[in-house]
């Protein structure tokens, strides 16, 4: 474990407010949960200089009064970073990371379609997952969207 | 019948094209419809052949549970075959839903959106279930009393009784 | 020169699963691609927060039923670590066996298709021929010759006894048999040289930067394999190559796949060789406890990532699913770029594309390419039909002969 130590260590000592959210987890995993205002500093810090290579996906969250979006960060030697973003879901709002990882395009918008996140800077195209017709502010993946809330999609033609 | 309706029945039965459409399944049922073509199953002997566009297909052969994005296009693929025209659903999820019952983006079967002459379940339907299925089809369609062969006989000896007429009437 | 775009898709005789693409021509030359995704989306993982973790053992199986096996294993094994369980060896002996299986399964299914894209048909038929001996041992081991349902949390269901090595053994013969036939034609065979050579490149720097992972990247020489890298199951116990090449073509990904099932042949004897006894599978309970688990596993195509969150009941609070071909879809648009229509249907097959696994409007340009317009399906449909009645078509007459 001591690749993931190191790496806990470099984060803490650059980022000493993120001390307490830092940890490894198990071997070849590292979690570390983050606000807006630290996210594209850790990040850019992550692919800078601790040999991040590729983003494995993102998977948004819904967690009540916060809407969090886990960044899956892998390295060569098959660590993976999981970088968590939380924002008031109130204010969903978050940065794109398309310029480092163009990858992130499909994955910011399956977060933008399914959860409602608001991502800025996000370039144009399709929609992903949901279909053309699917109604204006109804996030799938969000709570509160129950069967009851499903019942109201329009049926078959 | 008449001779005419029995030569395009027996066409017909005898060499079905198909439109393989995957409405959104999870491609199991899909590599099955491919397994029944290929070497072990061979359905291309029954004269099935696989085509490319809804125009030249009798029959529809679709898999998969319905997703809401495809539904208007699985109806406008069906508008677009000539009658007579055929859909058999293939698979749990073409019949009812199968695992994916009860999730937002799907209806409970393709016979939501377009009429269904055969179900054949599975999950996925193995090859021989499909062979079945299409055999009980092409029966299906023949007039009640007749099998898939005796109306071969009949055909041809409805053809040389035509023939030994017009000769008559020549000389 | 005019350009064109065309929309191949939803259904369309090339492309298996509904996906739709559109791609703008000039001439024959593709200069711009665009994908529109989303018809195979059934609103899985919210549909697995209502169904216990079992059940929905059975559901993500169905995300994709070419590489079922690799989205319940992964799955199961992002449970099994929240629940902090110590699986059997003997599990994850048998569950690398038959990962290989499918592995193989899927790099012939891939073989034929590959060859049907190209119009090489009894290329088609002759590995799907060959494909019906892994499906058959598989039909053996698990029971069920697709979605084999062999995972269970905590292990798996059924075991492969001594009394079934010898078959698995003659079949692993022919099997090598059969795909070092096919290599020798992917070296030798001049028509299928040229055909896909020099057909959807990518460079080892391009395949880097847009993240594409699997035999679409090894490819490209880079080594990415997270058997290797981030090892699961059984594989840090057998010895196996990570199969790289430098074509960075199509051609090169048709031999990465054909020397990776010649790998995996390898890898099922020694598990054969090396199986430990013991127990198949450990008692698991019903509700998993809080805590958040990330598994990555390498499925036929790449490398496939599950997350799943328990929250202490016996329904997950989230499971998220990343099939492997989105992340190769973005490499696609790079791939076209300036090659002709007739490779699209190749370049999207080489990616090994399997849309189930991935989901979950008409863009009119006019010549200059500036003036763009977007229209959906029904205001395009409204369009079509006032400019043919503009043309003088009568709907009244045709729509009476219908």
């Amino acid at each position: 474990m001591q690749k993931e130590e190191q790496i806990q260590q470099a984060i803490t000592t650059r980022f000493p407010a993120l001390a307490a959210t830092t940890r490894v987890v198990r071997i070849r995993r590292i979690s570390v949960d983050t606000g807006l205002a630290d996210f594209i500093a850790v990040l850019d810090f992550l692919c800078a200089e601790q040999q991040i290579v590729m983003l494995c996906a993102i998977t948004g969250l819904d967690e009540g009064e916060m809407l969090s979006a886990i960044y899956h960060l892998a390295r060569e030697d098959g660590i993976v970073v999981n970088l968590k973003l939380i924002v008031p879901k109130e204010q969903p709002v978050i940065p794109t990371i398309t310029e480092r990882f163009s990858v992130a395009a499909l994955y910011e918008r399956e977060l933008v379609d399914l959860f409602g996140f608001i991502v800025e800077g996000l370039p144009n195209g399709n929609r992903y997952p949901l279909p053309d017709g699917w109604p204006e502010g109804v996030f799938p993946l969000r709570k509160d969207f129950t069967a009851e809330e499903a019942a109201k999609l329009p049926p078959a033609q | 019948m008449t001779l005419r309706e029995q030569i395009i029945t027996w066409a017909r039965v005898k060499s079905p094209w198909i439109l393989h459409m995957n409405s959104g399944a999870c491609n199991a049922c899909d590599i099955e419809i491919l397994a029944a073509l290929a070497p072990r199953f061979d359905i291309e002997r029954f004269g099935i052949q696989l085509k490319g566009t809804p125009r030249h297909a009798d029959v529809l052969i679709c898999s998969g549970a319905v997703t809401r994005q495809i539904s208007d296009r699985l109806r406008r693929i069906y508008d677009q075959m000539p009658e007579p025209k055929f859909v058999v659903a293939v698979g749990s999820c073409a019949c009812s839903g199968g695992v994916f019952r009860g999730c937002y983006n799907t209806f409970q079967g393709i016979n939501e959106i377009i009429p269904v002459s055969v179900y054949i379940p599975g999950c996925p339907a193995r090859p021989e279930a499909l062979i079945d299925g299409v055999v009980k089809l092409l029966t299906s369609l023949l007039p009640a009393d007749e099998t898939i062969d005796s109306d071969m006989i009949e055909i041809i000896d409805s053809a040389e009784n035509m023939v030994s007429d017009v000769e008559m009437a020549s000389t | 020169m005019t350009r064109v775009t065309i929309p191949i898709g939803p259904q369309h005789p090339a492309l298996k699963e509904p996906a739709s693409l559109s791609v703008t021509l000039e001439g024959e030359r593709i200069v711009d691609f665009d994908l529109r995704l989303g018809y195979n989306h059934r609103g899985i993982e919210k549909e697995a927060e209502n169904r216990t973790y079992l059940q929905d053992i059975y559901m993500i199986e169905r995300v994709c039923g070419i590489c079922s096996h690799s989205h319940a294993t992964c799955y199961i094994q992002a449970v099994e670590e929240v629940a902090q369980l110590e699986v059997p060896k003997r599990a994850l002996f048998i569950r690398t066996i038959v990962a290989e299986l499918e592995r193989i399964h899927s790099h012939f299914l891939w073989l034929g298709v590959a060859g049907h894209e190209i119009g090489f048909d009894t290329l088609f038929m002759y590995s799907w021929r060959d494909r019906e001996t892994v499906m058959d041992l598989l039909a053996a081991i698990t029971g069920n010759r697709v979605n084999y349902g062999i995972n269970t949390i905590g292990g798996v269901r059924r075991d492969i006894k001594p009394e079934e090595y010898p078959p698995i053994i003659a079949a692993l013969n022919t099997l090598e048999e059969r795909v070092r036939y096919y290599i020798t034609l992917a070296l030798e065979e001049v028509t299928l040289i040229k055909r896909l050579s020099g057909v959807g490149t990518l460079t080892r720097e391009e395949v880097i930067s847009l993240g594409i992972v699997g035999p679409t990247a090894r490819a490209s020489g880079v080594t990415r394999d997270v058997r290797h890298d981030d090892p699961y199951a059984a594989y840090s116990e057998v010895t196996f190559n990570v199969i790289s090449d430098d074509h960075c073509d199509v051609y090169g990904r048709a031999i990465v796949r054909l020397k990776e099932a010649l790998e995996s042949c390898s890898i099922i004897r020694q598990c054969l060789d090396k199986m430990p006894e013991g127990p198949i599978t450990i008692k698991a309970p019903r509700k998993i406890p809080v805590g958040e688990a990330i598994s990555r596993y390498e499925a036929p195509r790449g490398e496939d990532v599950h997350y799943v969150r328990g929250n202490g009941t016996e329904k997950p609070e989230r499971v998220k699913v990343r099939a492997p071909t989105l992340a190769n879809l973005q490499g696609v648009k790079t791939m076209l770029r300036n090659y002709n229509l007739a490779d699209v249907s190749i370049v999207l097959a080489a990616i090994d594309p399997c849309f189930s696994c991935t989901d979950r409007t008409v863009a009119v340009l006019d010549a200059s390419g500036s003036c763009r317009e977007i229209m959906d399906m029904q205001a395009l449909r409204d369009w079509s039909i006032a400019e043919y009645q503009r043309r003088g078509v009568d709907f009244a007459e045709l729509n009476a002969r219908a």
